[in-house]
């Protein structure tokens, strides 16, 4: 990502001195600031209880920060812009089956439609294009029961996109599914992503990171590190001190350097090969 | 599988194509004409007509009769309450009843034994006449041995007629009600109720937050069903029994899983809530919506013939010429 063109414009969302506690005792967040570009696939990796959670409920403003700022597409998050906010902002949450609001899969990508007050027409047409567009266009009739935790998830996608946010945010989203589950949804969230829609996957699983632009590690609700992905990939040290391992081609290859065997095309293979598990 | 009595049943007919609003409506006016009929022939005219309507919409008697089956006792109960202390116009028959320790006894080991193997029979309804018929029995001639009370069991014509016109409407109520739940899908049952409902909000009741806890709860309802399962199952696997035990045990098992159940369902609701404000859902704000309600010409011509009904039940009731 290239940030030297006038970064003021290219934000989607600056986050400024975040601060949030659940009690007067307990800290979750802290003086958490970065900046999301337009377009940008951004992953936030950290351990159980690292804050990545709450972080992602204060960009929605489902809950409310103790202390800065959280600016989207330049508006200020508050309690009168939290509602144009949603609009911008869509998050797909972990658990398929708590986010499932319609009795049938239509009603569910409907649901987020109707808040939007879209009239029926248009809502119909967006309907079919996007259960179309994550390939549920044969279920649109089917209830949640009927449906595997993938399919769910698709679902929720599909009723995030109709609402046609500019940014997205998957929390955990694949982390109750089966390994098949889980690549077909990252293989959405790459398409989504080329085609211009701000990503951000908040995470613990190393592997769903590889594909995005940058990484930013959460540790005790503070950024510990931020950068471009492969820089954080291979950042052993950063990793290890959040809880966190080396995807097993970089762990490979790591011990191969300290061993001094490297080869850049040995190297190049490995890194290839990170990036497809 | 198990089947819920009054469920949705996909088919075709009138019935069917029927606007929700339509089906709600005319049962509530049917209802009203049903309880200002006051004659037999009428009633029994109304059962014909509302026999001819379901033929016409291919509803089968059975599902309506399998809708009747768990009010039946209700029905009977109902009907010996009426003839036993009803006691207007002319006897019709006059007994006398002698309580005597043979016949208590008698009686109260008849009505266990009957409770213990009714499961057993498959033609439950007439087991329960047997039984009644075998009470009378017990109370009229067996027991006439050193009684120490007499009493007299005495029908009046009143009596009988109000029983029979109460079960007569009952079974016309549970009837209508059964057409409309079994010809009417869940959600546009609820649409069609949040549209009939909608005067309240002149109260400030709103209407659409009433459907939209329905909905949810319909939407639910499988998803809990299931949790209950497996926790049934979890609970099992540490030694719980659901199936056997005193009462004291069962009161444990319940609570076994009652409270689990308590726990994820709170859970699940606050994640839900989550979500549906995240999708940019704010209470009693206007909605559009995916699903829309189309009042045809069959709508009009159903409504119009139950306030003809209603409004020939008003003539009937208040002329003096019938």
């Amino acid at each position: 990502m290239d940030t030297l063109l006038g970064d003021d414009i290219l934000d989607m969302i600056e986050i400024k001195n975040l601060g949030f506690s659940y009690q007067e005792d307990g800290v979750a967040l802290s003086d958490v600031s970065f900046n999301v570009e337009k377009g940008e696939w951004l992953t936030i990796l950290g351990h159980n209880g690292s804050g990545k959670s709450t972080l992602s409920k204060l960009l929605v403003g489902l809950l409310r920060p103790s202390s800065g700022t959280i600016t989207v597409d330049g508006q200020v998050l508050g309690e009168e812009s939290v509602y144009d906010i949603r609009k911008k902002i869509g998050i797909v949450f972990q658990n398929p089956d708590n986010q499932f609001v319609g009795v049938t899969v239509k009603d569910d990508i409907a649901f987020g439609l109707e808040n939007l007050q879209i009239p029926r027409d248009e809502m119909v047409k967006r309907i079919d294009e996007y259960a179309n567009r994550v390939d549920m266009a044969d279920f649109l009739e089917k209830e949640p029961q009927a449906l595997s935790g993938g399919q769910k998830q698709r679902v929720a996608i599909a009723g995030i996109l109709a609402m046609k946010t500019d940014v997205i945010i998957f929390d955990e989203a694949t982390s109750m599914l089966d390994p098949k589950g889980r690549k077909t949804i990252l293989k959405y969230i790459q398409k989504l992503n080329e085609e211009g829609v701000t990503v951000i996957t908040i995470t613990h699983d190393m592997r769903e990171s590889v594909l995005s632009d940058r990484i930013l590690v959460l540790k005790n609700g503070e950024v510990l590190k931020i950068g471009p992905t492969k820089d954080i990939l291979l950042d052993k040290e950063t990793l290890e001190s959040s809880n966190l391992e080396l995807l097993l081609p970089l762990e490979v290859m790591h011990t191969l350097e300290q061993k001094n065997i490297t080869h850049p095309k040995l190297k190049e293979f490995l890194w290839q090969l990170s990036l497809n598990t | 599988m198990k089947v819920v009595i009054g469920r949705y049943v996909p088919g075709s007919g009138f019935f069917y194509s029927m606007d929700p609003r339509t089906k709600i409506i005319a049962l509530i006016l049917l209802m009203i004409a049903t309880f200002l009929i006051d004659s037999f022939a009428l009633m029994l005219g109304a059962i014909g007509l509302i026999v001819l309507l379901m033929m016409a919409g291919r509803i089968g008697i059975k599902r309506v009769y399998l809708g009747l089956r768990p009010l039946m006792f209700l029905l009977i109960f109902t009907f010996v309450f009426q003839i036993l202390f009803n006691r207007q116009g002319e006897i019709l028959l006059s007994r006398t009843v002698y309580y005597s320790f043979l016949s208590l006894a008698l009686a109260v080991g008849l009505v266990v034994f009957w409770f213990f193997t009714k499961k057993f029979t498959r033609f439950k309804l007439f087991y329960f006449v047997i039984m009644v018929a075998g009470l009378y029995a017990i109370f009229t001639e067996i027991g006439n041995v050193s009684p120490f009370a007499t009493g007299t069991l005495a029908i009046y014509e009143e009596g009988l007629s109000m029983a029979a016109f109460i079960m007569l409407r009952l079974i016309i109520i549970v009837t209508l009600s059964t057409i409309l739940t079994i010809t009417t899908k869940p959600t546009d049952l609820n649409l069609g109720l949040e549209h009939v409902l909608k005067p309240l909000k002149i109260f400030r009741i709103n209407t659409e937050d009433i459907a939209m806890i329905i909905s949810i709860s319909l939407r639910y309802i499988p998803t809990l069903l299931d949790e209950a399962n497996k926790i049934m199952l979890a609970q099992a696997s540490r030694g719980v029994d659901f199936k056997e035990g005193k009462l004291k045990d069962k009161v444990m098992q319940i609570v076994s899983l009652l409270v689990p159940m308590f726990i994820i369902s709170f859970k699940r609701s606050d994640e839900l809530a989550n979500a549906m404000e995240a999708r940019s859902f704010t209470p009693g704000a206007t909605r559009t919506r995916l699903h829309q309600l189309s009042w045809k010409r069959l709508d009009s011509v159903a409504i119009g013939i139950a306030f003809l009904a209603l409004s020939l039940s008003i003539v009937l009731r208040i002329s003096p010429w019938i």
